[in-house]
């Protein structure tokens, strides 16, 4: 057996493979050079061979030619003879011209094939020995080819001898060289390695000799990769170790995680879960731990989840998370909602996180919910109108939006207080509730607000019917107990105002349908009962009227349309002008002039006061300043409304103005009212505190027109008070106007406040004022309001009137 | 010695042709033979074919080697000189098949065998022809 196996070794052996590859190459090389070298020795062998023979004939050619020419057969014969003796002819013939003169032939010999392509015989013409070019005869020779081959046999034979000695030779040669250089050293080698340890780090010696050659550069490769094998094998195992840690942490981590967690395919099938995920998602229970799959759990929409795997699973992104929340229906009636994370592994399967999100989503469910629900009557608020109205609207059916207001819901909630306020609106929505069909939707948006929305009117028709089953029992009186009252109900009557737009032809959107119905409403309330009013396309056309004069008055304070009129403020104790009121113009291109009271409002409501008012001071002030320069010593009041502080026109701004006209501050005054002091009482009270630390004086405009209480005066600081034209007008007719007017004279005075009495048409009113004792007045009678270039003229011109009184006085 | 001198240098100048002392090949004139080729010549004196027109075997005759003639004539003959003629013999008589020509000393031996003998064939200078031979065969003066 074992020399079996050292036999079929040493085949498989460097040596014996070399050893076979040259023996065949030799024996190859050999095959083929003994067939060049037998070819070419037979060849030239008997082409010597025939030249021998021609030598030799042509050697007795002479003695044959004379015995031809002489027909000397005996002499012929001799040469015949002569020939014979060599050994390479088997048969000579000698003939003359006339006769054969001699002829032999080696006997005991069969002829031979002759094998080499040589002439088979030689045949030598012989000429006269006097005459050269006279043919007297021939000698004809057959060589005796067995002879010449068996001659060239011999020669080839031992020249293919040598050869394959030569190769012979070689072969032990480079058998022995590759046994010592290359063999040897690597059975070294190999003997070594096989004693070495996979991981001990040993390192191998370089056979002797071998320093610098290809098995040195071997054994030096092989210690480096060795090296290197067994730094890896070390890190391998380092890695496998901590791979083991890892696991093991992470199989705990597994097993113990509040989060369901689990791997699975395309399909749903699992390949593993945990313990958290049977029990947050409910697994039914099984004693197989394999072939589960995510479609055992009762989902509610179990498609859902498997679209998700997919989308997962065939996602480019690698790393992309794909969530949601997926519920489960609870077995006792409450659902139990899940949250799902899943990732692709990579290798065909999800790896998923399930959490319980149950609360946090009925948390979201009833914050949503609340977030379009009134709390106070359960109706959608404006939220869960706008929410509702697409609904409606997105089915493209007609419908009718219907605005509900109380009248005189504020006064109650006033009074009242807001406990009962809120018990009148439940009571109210449960009335409302009343008239409502399955389809319709209700809303408080605000207050006492109410919407409704009636879902396939569209006719007024049928609509009126139900508008009086709605206005009637909301019409009825409503008991409603106040907090400190005890049990005693308050009994209220209130009327509702309704204002009804059609969807789409009202409006198409909430927004549309609701300033339709306002506007339906705000005509419906105007009449002070419970009443229903529609939609009138004339009302929008008075709401597109007032957006465009806002657009016009846009313009007109960009394009600087807007002028100042002054109308002068007359002394009648000096009889001289003392100061002007700047008043705003608005003299519109197409519709003449706006009245202030029209435009001013306007501004306000559009944001645009603070810059009319900014406006108006810088006029006011460069007017001012150009008069008083040519010795006219007058001051000019500017109307500052309430919407202008306290940003629109601080005291700084008003201060920067003055001193940039180099101003005094008692060339200016500011007017305000008393809506101006009851806007923003903290406001109103600091900004006038800084106006007058300025030195501005402040007068109150429209006095007695409003509140007019008298505690303003005494909590604002103010300098002037300004009668409002309207008790002026009647004075000499109104008694009691003219009480007020002289008891506020006389306050004022007490005060020591100065008057102005506004609104002065003629001489009558004049000179009861006078009698009163009011200093200074403003109307009419003197002038009305003038552009500034005029301004001087019409002072000068009171002026006048003044010294001419005075002149017909004394 | 200004003769011989003379004589070599006429030799080499004109070589055999000239040379020839005017040979002629003579018959007894009653042998019926009038004329001879010089193949059939050749023939004849180098042991070829011997047998005459006549039907009878020729006899040619040689003159010794002292006479200048003979060289003459295997010169004019066959363009060899007398060694090698007797090479050429040497090899036959050894045979023994053919003979080469009888020898006599001179001219006048000649004519005398050639009286003798019918069949006979000698060369002999044209000055020594008389009435009992015939010139079979001459070199054109060339």
């Amino acid at each position: 057996m074992n020399s079996i196996k050292a036999w079929s070794r040493w085949r498989r052996g460097l040596v014996a493979r070399t050893l076979l590859a040259v023996l065949v190459v030799v024996l190859l090389l050999a095959g083929i050079s003994s067939v060049i070298v037998s070819n070419t020795v037979k060849r030239s062998e008997s082409q010597q061979a025939v030249i021998a023979l021609n030598e030799l004939v042509e050697a007795v050619s002479d003695t044959a030619s004379i015995a031809s020419f002489t027909n000397d057969d005996q002499l012929a014969a001799e040469v015949v003879q002569g020939l014979m003796s060599n050994s390479d002819i088997l048969r000579v013939t000698i003939r003359s011209t006339e006769d054969t003169l001699a002829s032999a032939e080696r006997e005991n010999r069969g002829s031979s094939p002759n094998d080499t392509g040589a002439i088979s015989q030689i045949i030598h013409p012989l000429s006269s020995p006097f005459q050269s070019n006279e043919l007297v005869g021939e000698i004809v020779l057959d060589p005796d080819w067995r002879n010449i081959n068996a001659r060239i046999s011999e020669s080839t034979r031992a020249a293919l001898l040598i050869q394959i000695g030569q190769m012979a030779l070689v072969v032990v040669i480079i058998a022995a060289i590759m046994l010592y250089l290359v063999v040897r050293p690597i059975k070294a080698i190999s003997d070594r390695l096989h004693s070495l340890g996979a991981d001990s780090g040993n390192l191998l010696d370089v056979p002797s000799g071998h320093e610098n050659s290809e098995i040195g550069l071997l054994v030096g490769d092989i210690n480096d990769l060795t090296g290197r094998l067994v730094a890896t094998l070390e890190q391998e195992r380092d890695l496998q170790q901590q791979q083991i840690i890892e696991r093991r942490k992470y199989e705990n981590l597994f097993d113990q995680a509040a989060s369901g967690i689990f791997v699975a395919n395309s399909s749903g099938q699992l390949e593993s879960f945990n313990r958290a995920f049977a029990n947050l998602t409910w697994l039914p229970e099984s004693r197989r731990r394999e072939s589960r799959s995510l479609t055992e759990i009762h989902w509610r929409a179990p498609e859902l989840l498997l679209n998700m795997l997919a989308n997962s699973l065939s996602s480019r992104n690698e790393g992309t998370k794909y969530e949601d929340d997926f519920v489960l229906p609870g077995r006792h009636g409450s659902d139990r909602w899940v949250h799902i994370e899943v990732l692709a592994l990579g290798d065909g399967n999800v790896q998923g996180t399930v959490s319980d999100v149950t609360q946090r989503k009925l948390e979201e469910i009833s914050a949503k919910h609340q977030a379009i629900t009134d709390t106070l009557t359960g109706y959608s608020n404006r939220a869960g109108l706008q929410y509702a109205l697409k609904d409606i609207s997105s089915a493209s059916q007609p419908f009718a939006l219907i605005m509900v207001n109380l009248n005189g819901f504020k006064q109650i909630n006033e009074a009242l207080g807001f406990h009962v306020g809120d018990q009148l609106l439940l009571e109210v929505s449960i009335r409302l509730k009343e008239i409502l069909s399955s389809d319709d939707h209700a809303a408080r948006i605000d207050g006492d607000e109410f919407v409704l929305l009636l879902q396939g009117e569209q006719e007024r028709r049928t609509l009126n019917q139900r508008m009086d089953q709605l206005l009637q029992p909301l019409s009825k009186s409503y008991e409603l107990k106040a907090v400190d009252q005890g049990d005693k109900p308050n009994s209220i009557s209130i009327s509702a105002s309704i204002g009804i737009a059609f969807f789409p032809i009202d409006g198409s959107d909430l927004n549309d349908l609701l300033r339709s119905a306002e506007l339906a409403l705000n005509s419906s309330e105007d009449r002070n009962e419970s009443s229903y009013l529609y939609f009138d396309p004339a009302q929008q056309a008075a709401v597109e009227h007032r957006r465009r004069l806002e657009d016009d008055l846009r313009h007109a304070i960009i394009a600087n349309d807007l002028q100042l009129a002054f109308q002068p403020i007359i002394d009648i104790e000096e009889g001289k002008v003392v100061g002007a009121e700047a008043l705003m113009r608005w003299p519109h291109p197409e519709k003449g002039d706006i009245p202030p009271d029209i435009f001013i409002p306007l501004a306000e409501q559009i944001g645009l006061i603070s810059k009319i008012g900014l406006l108006v001071l810088e006029e006011a002030c460069r007017h001012v300043a150009g008069w008083r320069k040519n010795g006219m010593n007058i001051y000019v009041s500017v109307n500052v409304s309430a919407n202008q502080i306290p940003n629109g026109l601080t005291p700084i701004v008003v201060q920067r103005t003055l001193e940039r006209y180099k101003l005094p501050p008692s060339a200016i005054v500011i007017e305000i009212t008393e809506s101006f002091l009851m806007a923003n009482v903290s406001a109103a009270q600091t900004w006038i505190k800084s106006i007058r630390a300025l030195g501005i004086r402040i007068y109150l405009d429209d006095f007695g027109t409003g509140y007019s209480s008298l505690s303003y005066l005494k909590r604002f600081p103010m300098d002037t008070v300004k009668i409002d034209g309207s008790f002026i007008r009647d004075l000499y007719v109104d008694k009691s106007d003219r009480a007020l007017t002289a008891a506020i004279i006389t306050m004022a005075g007490s005060l020591g406040l100065n008057v102005v009495a506004e609104g002065v048409e003629d001489e009558q009113q004049l000179a009861i004022l006078r009698d009163m004792g009011c200093k200074c007045v403003q109307g009419y009678y003197f002038s009305r309001p003038v552009k500034g270039i005029d301004f001087p003229s019409t002072m000068l011109r009171i002026a006048n009137e003044f010294s001419k009184e005075n002149k017909v006085v004394s | 010695m200004s003769i011989h001198k003379a004589l070599l240098f006429f030799t080499l100048l004109f070589l055999t042709p000239v040379v020839s002392a005017d040979l002629v090949l003579v018959v007894n004139s009653e042998s019926g033979i009038e004329r001879l080729s010089q193949r059939e010549v050749v023939n004849i004196y180098l042991g070829r074919y011997r047998r005459l027109s006549t039907g009878a075997t020729a006899a040619p005759i040689d003159l010794s080697v002292s006479t200048e003639s003979k060289a003459v004539f295997y010169r004019q003959l066959v363009d060899k000189n007398l060694a090698e003629i007797d090479a050429y013999w040497s090899r036959l008589v050894f045979s023994g098949k053919t003979r080469p020509p009888q020898q006599v000393e001179n001219v006048d031996e000649a004519l005398e065998f050639l009286a003798n003998n019918l069949n006979a064939l000698a060369y002999i200078d044209r000055a020594a022809v008389n009435s009992q031979v015939t010139i079979v065969f001459e070199w054109l003066e060339q």
